[in-house]
C-alpha cells in the first residue's frame, strides 16, 4: 500500500507551487492515501491532494487557515500505529527526545513531523521517525536554503519501505530506508 | 430411489474404465450428473471441458504438471516491485533504479500499476459474486500459501482497496488532558477476512487476474466473473481433498478451455462475426420465427431486440437467470453438448417459447421485465422441452 507522507507547502505565501518535477511524478491512480503534516496553508492546496488520492488526513500547522484540522492524529494502516503531528509545539523543533515523547503519549510506531523543512527518517529506540520536509521548498524561519521534498510509503505486513523523493538542482533524487517493526 | 443409485454406478463404471469414453459420458452427462456427495461432478466437468486426459492412470502426472505450471504463474505474473533491496537496512540511492513514481516504461512500477487498473474491475465484480449464497465469503480452507504467507507480498485485494484509514484524532484540553476521538467508520461494504486467510472471492479474483496477464488481448470483461464462478464452487466443494484443495488451479484450466471457445462473445469487434454473439442472437431469432411466428413477428413489432435479452443469456450461458443449483444443472448439458453451446441457442428458444402466453399478452415494458427477470420455472421443464427442440 502506497502511502504519501508530505507538508510545510506555504502555498501561496512562500512559494507559488510545488516544483514542476514532482508535480509530472505525482499523478493520481497510484497513490491510496496521502499524510499531511500540515502548513498547506489554503484550502486549494488541500483541494490539490484530495485529487492525488480521495482519503487524505492533515494535522494543523503554525499557519493553516482552516483551523478544524486536528492538532494530532494517529492513523493504522495494517500493523503499523502512525502518528502525525506538525511539530511547532515540539521545542525544540525537530528534537529526537521531544519528538519521542510525543512518540509514547501517542503510542505510535512511526512519528511523522514537520516544521523543520528538512528531510528526515531515522530509528530512535526501536520506532521510525520521519520529517517529510517541505514539498515546495519554502524557506522556513531559520533558513532560506531548502530542499524541496517528500516521502513515499510503501507499506506491507510488517515493513515500510520509505522512499524519498528531494529536488536536487534540477533533478530528483530517490533514496529507499527499510524499517521493520 | 434403485434407479438413481444405479444412474450413480453408472456414472461411476465409466469414469473407472481404463480409458474414459468420451462420447458416452457426454451423453450420460448430457441428462444431468447426479448430486451426488462426492466428487462425480466435478470429475466429469474436468473431463468434457478437455482437462483431464482420458485415462484415469495419467491423472496424477498430469495434474502434477499443470499444478507446477499454475503456481509458475502465480510467482511470474503478480508483479512485486521494489524486492530488489529488501530486507537491507540503511539509505540506498534508487535514483537510477526503480521507485514507486518511476515514469520508465520499463519499470516494474509501471506494470504494476497498469495491472491495478484491470484489477480494480474484477475486484469490483469478485466481491459481489453470487451474492445469493454465502460460499463465495467464507474462507477458503486451502489459501494460496505463496501469497498469504509472503511477507513482501500484498494480498490482490489490497492492492486496490481505497478505504479509508482508520483514524483518531488527538485534542488536549487546557488543563493538558488528552481526548482521543476516533472518526467516522470507514463504511466496509464486506467484512473482510483477518491477515492469513482468504475468502473464495479472493481466489476468484486471483484465477481472473492471472487469465487477465496472460490473454493480454482479451484481458478482463465484465461477465467473465460470472462464468468462473460456478465452476469454482464446484470444483472447490469437491468432498475429497486432494481435489479441493488445488480447485484454483483446476478451474483456472478449466476457465481457460472453456474460454477458449467462448472469448468471442466477450470480444467486441467479432460481434457481429460468425462465431460472435450476433449471429448467435440472430440464429435464435430465426428459429423462433420457425417455431413460433406469433411470438417471433411480436418481437419485431414490439420491437423487442434479441439484444435486450438474450444477449445476457447467450454471453454468460444463463448463469444469471436461474438460480445456482438451476445453473449448475444446464451446465452439465451445455458442456455435454456434442456440438458445444447449440445446445445453448435451445434452451434459450425453450425458455421464449414457455412463456409465450404471458409474452403475447403483454405489452413492450412488461415483455421485457418478464425476460430480463425471467420467471421460476422447473429447470427440467425447460431443458426437456429444449431437448424436444433440439430434435425436431
Amino acid at each position: 500500500m502506497l502511502v504519501l507522507v508530505l507538508g510545510d507547502l506555504h502555498v501561496p505565501h512562500r512559494c507559488n507551487s510545488m516544483p514542476a518535477k514532482f508535480k509530472t511524478l505525482l499523478v493520481p491512480g497510484k497513490i491510496q492515501h496521502i499524510l499531511c503534516t500540515g502548513n498547506l496553508c489554503t484550502k486549494e492546496s488541500y483541494d490539490y491532494l484530495k485529487t492525488l488520492a480521495s482519503d487524505v488526513h492533515v494535522v494543523r500547522g503554525d499557519f493553516d487557515e482552516n483551523l478544524n484540522y486536528p492538532e494530532q492524529k494517529v492513523v493504522t494502516v495494517g500493523q503499523f500505529r502512525i502518528g502525525l503531528c506538525h511539530g511547532h509545539q515540539v521545542v525544540p523543533w525537530g528534537d529526537t527526545e521531544s519528538l519521542s515523547l510525543i512518540q509514547r503519549q501517542l503510542d505510535v510506531d512511526i512519528l511523522i513531523s514537520g516544521q523543520t523543512h528538512k528531510f528526515e527518517a531515522f530509528e530512535h529506540e526501536g520506532k521510525f521517525y520521519i520529517n517529510p520536509g517541505s514539498a515546495t521548498g519554502a524557506y522556513n524561519a531559520l533558513d532560506s536554503e531548502i530542499v524541496p521534498s517528500f516521502v513515499l510509503m510503501d507499506i506491507q505486513a510488517s515493513t515500510v519501505v520509505t522512499y524519498v523523493y528531494q529536488l536536487l538542482g534540477d533533478e530528483v533524487k530517490v533514496e529507499r530506508i527499510e524499517y521493520k517493526k | 430411489m434403485a434407479a438413481y443409485r444405479a444412474r450413480i454406478k453408472e456414472f461411476h463404471d465409466v469414469l473407472n474404465e481404463d480409458q474414459i469414453n468420451l462420447k458416452r459420458l457426454k451423453s450420460m452427462c448430457f441428462n444431468g450428473i447426479p448430486d451426488e456427495p462426492g466428487s462425480v461432478r466435478a470429475l466429469c466437468w474436468k473431463l468434457i471441458l478437455n482437462y483431464l486426459p482420458l485415462s484415469p492412470s495419467k491423472f496424477l502426472s498430469f495434474l502434477e504438471k499443470q499444478r507446477k505450471l499454475y503456481s509458475s504463474f502465480i510467482q511470474e505474473m503478480i508483479v512485486n516491485p521494489g524486492k530488489q533491496h529488501f530486507g537491507k537496512s540503511g539509505k540506498i540511492d534508487v535514483t537510477f533504479e526503480d521507485h514507486p513514481l518511476n515514469p520508465n516504461p520499463d519499470s516494474q512500477w509501471v506494470a504494476y500499476f497498469k495491472d491495478n487498473d484491470v484489477l480494480v474491475q474484477i475486484d469490483k465484480d469478485v466481491r459481489r459474486l453470487c451474492p445469493d449464497i454465502g460460499f463465495f465469503q467464507r474462507a477458503t480452507e486451502f489459501p494460496c500459501q505463496d501469497v498469504v504467507n509472503a511477507a513482501e507480498m500484498e494480498t490482490l485485494r489490497k492492492r486496490v482497496d481505497c478505504s479509508v484509514l482508520q483514524s483518531h484524532t488527538v485534542m488536549k484540553n487546557r488543563q493538558g488532558a488528552y481526548n482521543w476521538k476516533s472518526s467516522k467508520k470507514s463504511t466496509v461494504e464486506y467484512d473482510l477476512l483477518p491477515d492469513g486467510k482468504e475468502a473464495h472471492w479472493e481466489v476468484v479474483e486471483r484465477i481472473l487476474f492471472i487469465y487477465a496477464k496472460l490473454n493480454p488481448g482479451l484481458a478482463y470483461v465484465q461477465g467473465m466473473n460470472e462464468i468462473i464462478g460456478p465452476i469454482y464452487y464446484i470444483f472447490a466443494s469437491d468432498s475429497e481433498r486432494e481435489w479441493s484443495e488445488h480447485a484454483e488451479c483446476d478451474a483456472f484450466f478449466c476457465f481457460t478451455n472453456l474460454m477458449s471457445e467462448i472469448r468471442d462473445n466477450f470480444i467486441k469487434s467479432l460481434d457481429d462475426s460468425a462465431h460472435g454473439i450476433g449471429n448467435m442472437m440472430m440464429q435464435l431469432m430465426n428459429r423462433l420465427q420457425l417455431h413460433d411466428p406469433d411470438v417471433g413477428s411480436l418481437m419485431v413489432t414490439q420491437d423487442l431486440k434479441p439484444q435486450y435479452f438474450s444477449f445476457r443469456w447467450l454471453t454468460l450461458l444463463l448463469s444469471q437467470e436461474f438460480p445456482m443449483p438451476d445453473v449448475i444443472r444446464v451446465w452439465d448439458s451445455l458442456f455435454a453438448d456434442s456440438k458445444r453451446f447449440d445446445f445453448l441457442i435451445d434452451v434459450c428458444l425453450a425458455m421464449l417459447l414457455l412463456i409465450r402466453d404471458d409474452l403475447l399478452k403483454n405489452d413492450f415494458s412488461s415483455n421485457m421485465k418478464l425476460l430480463q427477470r425471467y420467471p421460476v420455472f422447473d429447470i427440467h421443464l425447460v431443458l426437456s422441452e429444449a431437448v424436444r427442440l433440439q430434435k425436431s
